[in-house]
C-alpha cells in the first residue's frame, strides 16, 4: 500500500490531464443538478442596482472580454442583458478593452435582444472598440464628459448621432448604472465615474481576479460585482433563468474538485514517499 | 533640444490632466461659480491621446513586415513563420476590410472563418490548456511542508470549494453559518480585503513616486 501510494509522488502527469479531461467534459454533457446557495453580497447588490434603475432608463456596460474570459464573462454579459430586457431598460454597450470585444458582445447581446422584442437603436446600441492604450483614465473621463466625441460611429459605422437611442445619452449623468465585464476590470472606473459623478459602477470579472475587488465592495465604491460563473448562476437564480452560468458553474465545481484532488495525491504521494524513505535508511 | 520637447510636452500633458482631476467641477457661488475651465477640453485632448497611441499601435505590425521581410529574402532560419505571419497578416486585412461592406459573400465567409474558425479556436485552447497546467502544477508544487503551507492549502480548498455549487452539496446539511461558502466569503471579505488594502497602498506610493519622477523627468532616459 505505501509504495503504491509513494508512486503517486511521481505520476505521470498524462494521467492527471485525462483525469481533468473527464472531470471537465461530464458535466458540459450532462446536467448535474445541485443546490446553489443563496445570492452572494456582491451578486444582490448588482441585481439591487438593475432593480433600481426605472423602465426606461439607460445603462451602460462596458463589454471588454474576449475569447481569452468567455468561459467567465460571457455568462455575466448574458444574465445581466436578460435583466435589462426584462425590466425594460434601455442600454449602450461600449469595448475598452480589445478590438475583439464588440464582435463578442454583439453575438452575445443580439439574440436576447431580439427574442425580447429589443430594437436595434432605439432600445440597445453597440459602440464599439474605444482605443484605450494611451490609459483607461483620460479615456473613461472624456467618455464620462462627452460621449459622441469620443465615439463618433457604432459597430456598424453608423453615425452615433444618428441613433435615437444616442440622442438620450450625452455624458455618464444620463445613465444610472455602468456595468463593466471584463477579465479584470479597472478600478479606475470607480475613480472617474463613481468618485467623480456619482453615478453607481458594478463588476463582472473573472473568479481569480475577483479578491482584488472585494475591498471597493466593502467600502460600497462598487454597487455590486458578478465574481466568475458563481456570480452569473447566482444572478440566473435571481431573475429565475438558469442559463449559461448555471450550467458552466458545474463544469467549474468539476475543475475545482481536480485541482484540490491533485494537491491531495501529490501530497499523499509524497509523505508515502518519505515514509519509505526512512524505512529504507 | 530634442530631449526638452518631450520634457515638456509630457510635463504639460500631465499637468492638464492632473489640474483638471484636482480643480472642482464648478467653484463655490461666492467665488462666481465659474465651471472647471479645463474640463471642456479633455474629449479633444483624449481623442489626440487615442490618435498618438493609434499610431503606436501600428508600429508594431509594421515592424514585424520588416522583420519578417527581410528575413525571406535573406533566406534566414525561422521565414517559413515569417512568410505565415504575412499571408495570415495580408488575408485578415482584406477579409476585416471587406466584411460586410456587400462586396462579396465569400468575403464573410472567409473574415467567420479566420476569426472564428482559427483565431478565436486557437485562443480559446491555449487558455483552456491553463486548466490542464494548473492540476499538474497543483500536484508538483502544492506540498504541506509546513503549517504555512498547511493554512494556505486549508484556506485554498475553502475558497475552491465556496466559489462553485460543489460545496454548497457537500456542506449542505450543516447549519448555514458552517457552509463553506460562507468561510470562503469570509477569507474573501475580511482578511483578503486587509491584506488587498495594504499591497494597494504600498503599490500606490510606488506608483505616485514614479509617475512624478517621470512627470518632472527626473531620471528620464529620452534622448
Amino acid at each position: 500500500m505505501g509504495r503504491w501510494l509513494a508512486r503517486l509522488h511521481t505520476l505521470n502527469p498524462r494521467w492527471l490531464y485525462l483525469a481533468t479531461a473527464i472531470l471537465l467534459i461530464i458535466p458540459l454533457v450532462i446536467l448535474i443538478p445541485m443546490p446553489r446557495g443563496s445570492a452572494s453580497r456582491a451578486t444582490r447588490g448588482l441585481y439591487d442596482a438593475v432593480e433600481a434603475v426605472p423602465a426606461g432608463g439607460i445603462v451602460m456596460i462596458d463589454s471588454s472580454w474576449d475569447q481569452g474570459s468567455r468561459s467567465e464573462n460571457a455568462a455575466q454579459l448574458e444574465c445581466v442583458v436578460r435583466h435589462l430586457c426584462q425590466r425594460r431598460i434601455r442600454f449602450v454597450v461600449t469595448s475598452l478593452g480589445t478590438v475583439f470585444s464588440p464582435e463578442f458582445a454583439q453575438k452575445t447581446i443580439e439574440p436576447i435582444a431580439a427574442q425580447a422584442g429589443y430594437v436595434y437603436g432605439r432600445d440597445w446600441v453597440n459602440a464599439g472598440y474605444v482605443q484605450s492604450a494611451s490609459g483607461l483614465a483620460p479615456v473613461i473621463s472624456a467618455l464620462a464628459l462627452d460621449f459622441h466625441t469620443i465615439r463618433q460611429a457604432d459597430v456598424r459605422g453608423t453615425p452615433i448621432g444618428d441613433l435615437p437611442l444616442m440622442k438620450e445619452v450625452r455624458t455618464i449623468r444620463d445613465v444610472r448604472l455602468v456595468y463593466v465585464v471584463t477579465y479584470a476590470p479597472s478600478p479606475e472606473w470607480i475613480s472617474f465615474i463613481t468618485g467623480q459623478f456619482g453615478t453607481p459602477v458594478a463588476f463582472g470579472c473573472m473568479s481569480m481576479m475577483a479578491p482584488n475587488y472585494y475591498t471597493y465592495i466593502d467600502s460600497k465604491q462598487l454597487c455590486g460585482m458578478l465574481i466568475g460563473n458563481r456570480g452569473a448562476a447566482e444572478y440566473e437564480a435571481l431573475i429565475r433563468h438558469p442559463a449559461l452560468g448555471t450550467r458552466l458553474s458545474m463544469a467549474a465545481s468539476f475543475g475545482n474538485a481536480a485541482v484540490i484532488l491533485a494537491a491531495v495525491v501529490g501530497n499523499l504521494g509524497m509523505w508515502a514517499a518519505r515514509r519509505a524513505g526512512r524505512r529504507g535508511a | 533640444m530634442r530631449r526638452r520637447a518631450v520634457w515638456l510636452i509630457t510635463f504639460g500633458g500631465g499637468l492638464f490632466f492632473l489640474l483638471e482631476f484636482l480643480l472642482p467641477a464648478r467653484t463655490p457661488e461666492w467665488l462666481g461659480g465659474v465651471g472647471n475651465p479645463l474640463t471642456p477640453f479633455l474629449p479633444s485632448a483624449t481623442n489626440f491621446l487615442i490618435v498618438v497611441s493609434a499610431m503606436a499601435v501600428l508600429l508594431g505590425p509594421l515592424n514585424l513586415v520588416r522583420r519578417y521581410l527581410g528575413m525571406i529574402v535573406r533566406r534566414e532560419q525561422g521565414r517559413l513563420e515569417g512568410a505565415v505571419f504575412l499571408v495570415f497578416l495580408a488575408v485578415s486585412i482584406v477579409a476585416a476590410s471587406c466584411e460586410g461592406a456587400n462586396i462579396h459573400r465569400a468575403f464573410d465567409t472567409l473574415y467567420n472563418a479566420l476569426f472564428y474558425g482559427v483565431q478565436t479556436a486557437f485562443f480559446a485552447s491555449s487558455m483552456a490548456l491553463l486548466a490542464f497546467y494548473l492540476v499538474s502544477a497543483a500536484h508538483r508544487a502544492f506540498r504541506i511542508n509546513n503549517l504555512e503551507a498547511g493554512l494556505m492549502m486549508a484556506s485554498a480548498v475553502v475558497i475552491l470549494l465556496g466559489q462553485v455549487p460543489l460545496g454548497d452539496w457537500l456542506t449542505q446539511g450543516l447549519p448555514d453559518a458552517f457552509q463553506v461558502r460562507h468561510a470562503a466569503q469570509w477569507i474573501l471579505a475580511v482578511p483578503n480585503t486587509g491584506v488587498q488594502r495594504a499591497v494597494e497602498i504600498g503599490v500606490c506610493g510606488g506608483a505616485f513616486a514614479a509617475g512624478f519622477r517621470q512627470w518632472l523627468g527626473i531620471g528620464a532616459t529620452t534622448r
